[in-house]
């Protein structure tokens, strides 16, 4: 340690003496840095931050593994680079991610449906992230809602394309599409930019036998870094094995989820989806929620459920309600697909000393807007460790509270799908949502408040309790206890009157 | 633009939608190299163990000699082999799409120079229940490669040749520079390490008769090769100063050199004449090779004929010889050519040349060599003659292989005295002839990675030193980084991805990992997805039917 110390005096790019001075007296001071920073090579120095009593903090020359380079690793890797940078820490990051995204199909892909919630489009902009062209497949102006009663279209509140439609990946298989810039390849750019390294190579295990956690490469080679950061998602198995390494993490549990790619061409796309992504609440059994959403010349499906199996999908792709979205009223034979893994509880201890689970692979939001809870759960991981530390009571303290936002939101979540899946099984329940939304989306100066609910059930643009107390709102109530009356005496809507009067 | 979708269309036509699984099929799949490798050597899996012995937990040399070892399974002569054969192996190579092809030449001489430095010993097989005795009949390529197949199967084998030394073409044929004789003597005496007896200095139909032969041995073996050269059948070809393409070499190999004189000219354009020719240029003649159609037609190894163009050697197309001459006092003058010019195709496709009215012309030599073709010499063995090219043509407990049957590179006459043996012992042979699909190698998956160069002597060092080999053997290091830009086609390599990203968790990883083996899949709970297929870079995951 002495030596290391010596070391650090030594280095040519010290400037400023100051830095070399409490650094002195906290490794001096402080005797847990002398047990923490027992690793090998000069770049360990742990000493701790003022704010940090277990001396786990990063200094110039650590080094910083994260393992995956979708969302949530590569805006971890921003955020923290470009913290470090505004304090004056100097650190090596090395974003482990052996996808090409240039490749399409699954080999280059993150397997989601690719939707960019109008809350994340406005944080990412607030963090100088401005979607390109050419990775916006398609701006969302609205949604129809397809049910077996009927369908009505909710347009967004201010008439603005704000959703983005994007590929995770370089497209769909053999597409072909030179074009595009998959999100997830934009969002490593971004990272490498801000100071990160790419090393296109596949994580197999993670071990922290040895007090600092050390990674093993496809290739056999280990590498010892001074915290791991895993953005591995659900969707690999490196979790599994992350898991057996006994620092009390354990697995989200997950549901299947189906994803495919239709080809109809930008005309036909145009025609039939426009720029509406079409939700379904149909009464099949374990589908929790379905959607179509329109790109450039494909369509994704998104099918989310606790039972997601070939039988459901054939169901659900024969039924009338999603035939008539395509030409000729069939749905052609998919191109590319996938049955994606989501979350439905969180991990437990996504955190532990020089190691956190961040975005899928710690806390998810549930069934909606996966990509915006990366963001959430990357900043407060990138805050925590570049502010606080990197010990397991510095992630306990600064970074689980974000966390556990999101677990207690999802709480109301599931009580909101509940709701919504009662209402796919009850016909007298779907005439009465529809007839309120038509109102409001067709008659004059009605307050959107069912389309507003719908919306954001929808987009997982807001969080789940807010939806749940605008439902609560007297108005409300009363407005959809008239709704359903009205609609099982078959009274005329809004939307009818307008139709016939035009 | 959504009415289409909220108003009720017409009532769905057509068939309904079925979703398709995509399940991965992991049945072997035959790389391009051996499918032109006419041993059928898997060049791929002999590169496996070198490539991936980290995953393996090999050492260097464990994972050398396993590679070597699956070599000798078909072939006994990897340092002979890796000096003088075409390596037609490398032509269809999936690495020349990206860069170059995988210099499997390199690679296979220097394994073998390396079991020789160690003194690595021909594995043996379960000895056959019953022990039989096979004779056979010319110590080349053939004839020892179906002997080491009998002998390595606890047979008892004897092989006759009529030269003083066992190898046929490989010691008479082949020039010192190309192949030298210790190289080639190391990997016979492995042979006879097995038990094989080779008996010299026997002409069949001279000093033994073929009935005494069949006496001896319960079955024989035809690896005569062709030795003997066709001529030209034109006035003066005998006279002194003419001599034939083996002759030639034979003396040179036997150290007893033909004086060239200061004008060679070979006659030919295959790889004798063009052996011929260098050995001409060793001996400080001038050297013209005279071809009768088109020089792009010469059938000889390109290579070669690039080496003896950098050596000085000069070649003349679309000449056909009319006449040798000799002055009157028998001394050789010169030859008489014709020249031609091109004419149209033929059933091989080449060009049939057409002679340009009064262009003959007077060449002046002081030797001149004759390396058209060359053909089986029956001789005192004339009832043994098959009747037609085929095993079966052959009477019963008699087969023949090499270029006895039809000329070809050194690689086919290991071949057919391999499949002659295993038939010679009720094997059948494991490799299927079958069609089968190329693998589906995702080529743009693996990085650029230079070929080695080539080691090649200067052309001036090269005729200072007559018998230094024209190419050094490899470095270890090279060898090692050679045989990681092998793509394993169609065997697993060992990636991961397809286990990484399985959502199922089909594939499970194996204990002890061997190349193409390092999971086991569980078809029941594969989801059909087809990621793993997409994923996977080197086409061993195919879509099942």
């Amino acid at each position: 340690m002495v030596q290391k110390y010596n070391n650090k005096i030594s280095r040519p790019d010290e400037k400023d003496g100051n830095k070399v001075q409490p650094e002195a007296v906290r490794i001096l001071t402080d005797p847990d840095s002398w047990r923490t920073g027992t690793g090998s090579g000069s770049g360990h120095n742990n000493a701790p931050d003022p704010h940090s009593t277990d001396g786990l903090c990063l200094t110039d020359g650590n080094r910083v593994a994260v393992v995956g380079g979708g969302p949530a690793g590569t805006l971890f890797s921003r955020f923290l680079m470009r913290t470090l940078r505004r304090i004056g820490t100097h650190i090596e990051l090395d974003i482990f991610e052996p996808r090409n995204f240039n490749y399409c199909g699954p080999a280059g892909c993150n397997h989601c449906g690719g939707v960019v919630s109008e809350s994340l489009v406005q944080l990412l902009a607030a963090d100088g992230i401005i979607l390109p062209d050419e990775t916006v497949q398609r701006g969302i102006d609205s949604y129809v809602m397809h049910m077996d009663v009927g369908s009505v279209r909710i347009d967004t509140p201010l008439q603005e394309k704000r959703i983005a439609a994007v590929y995770r990946g370089h497209g769909p298989k053999k597409s072909e599409q030179s074009h595009i810039t998959g999100f997830d390849h934009y969002l490593l750019r971004e990272a490498v930019r801000a100071g990160a390294h790419h090393r296109p190579h596949m994580v197999t295990s993670v071990d922290f036998d040895s007090g600092h956690p050390q990674i093993k490469l496809a290739d056999g080679r280990k590498e010892s870094y001074d915290l791991v950061v895993v953005a591995s998602g659900l969707n690999s198995a490196l979790l599994g094995l992350v898991e057996q390494t006994g620092r009390g993490f354990s697995r989200p549990q997950m549901a299947k989820s189906f994803v495919a790619e239709f080809k109809l061409g930008a005309a036909a796309v145009e025609r039939h989806l426009g720029s509406s992504m079409n939700v379904f609440l149909l009464d099949l059994p374990h589908l929790q929620f379905a959607a179509l959403i329109p790109k450039g010349d494909y369509v994704t499906l998104v099918m989310l459920g606790d039972k997601v199996d070939e039988g459901l999908v054939n169901a659900f792709l024969n039924a009338e309600e999603v035939r008539r979205c395509f030409p000729d009223n069939r749905p052609p034979q998919n191109i590319c697909q996938c049955l994606p893994r989501l979350n439905v509880t969180h991990a437990r201890k996504p955190y532990a000393d020089r190691v956190v689970f961040i975005g899928d692979s710690g806390v998810a939001r549930l069934y909606k807007d996966g990509i915006g809870s990366a963001y959430r759960t990357a900043k407060a991981a990138a805050n925590c460790v570049a502010l606080y530390g990197y010990s397991e009571r510095n992630f306990k303290e600064h970074y689980w509270p974000a966390c556990r936002k999101i677990v207690f939101d999802n709480m109301i979540g599931k009580c909101v799908f509940g709701v919504c899946h009662l209402i796919q099984r009850l016909t007298f329940a779907r005439r009465g949502v529809l007839r309120m939304t038509e109102q409001e989306q067709y008659g004059a100066g009605v307050a959107p408040r069912m389309s507003s609910v719908l919306w954001d059930v929808f987009t997982g643009s807001a969080p789940y309790r807010e939806v749940l107390l605008r439902t609560l709102h007297p108005v409300f109530i009363s407005r959809l206890l008239w709704n359903l009356a009205a609609a099982n005496l078959r009274l005329p809507s809004a939307r009818k009157r307008g139709v016939t009067a035009s | 633009m959504s009415t289409d979708a909220t108003d009720k269309g017409a009532p769905p036509s057509g068939e309904g939608f079925a979703f398709s699984p995509l399940k991965p099929d992991l049945a072997p799949k035959v790389a391009p190299c051996q499918d032109n490798c006419p041993c059928g050597t898997s060049i791929r899996d002999w590169i496996a163990p070198i490539a991936q012995r980290e995953s393996m937990g090999l050492s260097t040399e464990d994972a050398y000699t396993q590679a070597w070892e699956r070599i000798v399974d078909n072939n006994p002569f990897p340092a002979v082999m890796g000096r003088i054969c075409p390596h037609p192996c490398e032509s269809q190579c999936n690495r020349s799409d990206t860069d170059s092809a995988v210099a499997v030449s390199s690679m296979e001489r220097f394994l073998g120079d390396w079991a020789l430095d160690k003194g690595l010993q021909l594995p043996c097989l379960t000895p056959a229940e019953e022990r039989r005795s096979f004779g056979v009949i010319g110590a080349g390529p053939a004839g020892l490669s179906f002997a080491y197949q009998v002998a390595r199967r606890g047979h008892a084998v004897t092989v006759y040749d009529w030269h003083p030394h066992a190898g046929g073409m490989l010691r008479y044929g082949v020039p010192d520079y190309r192949l030298p004789h210790d190289v080639l003597d190391g990997e016979i005496q492995r042979i006879v390490d097995l038990g094989v007896e080779i008996q010299t200095d026997v002409r069949i139909g001279r000093d033994l008769t073929l009935d005494e032969l069949r006496d001896r041995h319960q079955a024989l073996f035809f690896g005569l090769g062709a030795q003997r050269a066709r001529m030209l059948n034109v006035p003066g070809e005998t006279g002194p100063g003419v001599w034939t393409g083996t002759q030639f070499l034979e003396r040179h190999n036997t150290e007893q050199p033909i004086s060239a004189g200061d004008q060679l000219l070979v006659i030919g354009g295959g790889n004798t004449a063009i052996d011929v020719a260098r050995v001409g240029r060793r001996y400080g003649a001038e050297v013209t090779v005279v071809y009768r159609r088109e020089l792009a037609e010469m059938p000889a190894i390109a290579a070669e004929i690039e080496q003896a163009r950098a050596e000085g050697v000069e070649f003349m197309g679309l000449t056909v010889p009319l006449e040798i001459l000799h002055a009157p006092s028998g001394e050789l003058r010169g030859l008489v050519v014709q020249h031609m010019r091109t004419g149209p195709t033929d059933g091989s496709g080449r060009h049939v040349p057409e002679p340009i009215q009064d262009s003959a012309t007077e060449l002046p030599a002081t030797t001149v060599v004759i390396a058209v073709s060359q053909e089986p010499d029956w001789q005192g063995l004339e009832q043994a003659v098959p009747e037609g090219p085929g095993p079966e043509a052959a009477p019963p407990g008699v087969s023949s292989g090499g270029d006895v049957l039809h000329q070809g590179i050194a690689s086919a006459a290991i071949a057919e005295g391999k499949q002659a043996a295993l038939r010679a012992c009720d094997i059948e042979p494991s490799e299927s002839s079958e069609e089968h699909e190329s693998p589906k190698v995702k080529t743009e998956r693996y990085v650029h990675i230079d070929r080695v160069a080539d080691h090649e002597a200067s052309a001036e060092l090269r005729l200072r030193n007559p018998a230094l080999e024209v190419a050094e053997t490899i470095s270890e290091r090279e060898f090692l980084a050679e045989a990681e830009r092998c793509l394993s086609c169609g065997s697993c390599l060992g990636c991961f991805q397809c286990w990484m990203y399985c959502n199922a968790g089909s594939f499970t990883p194996v204990e002890n990992p061997t190349p193409g083996n390092y999971f086991s899949f569980d078809p029941d709970i594969c989801e059909g997805c087809g990621k793993c297929i997409e994923l996977c870079p080197c086409g061993f995951l195919s879509p099942l039917e």
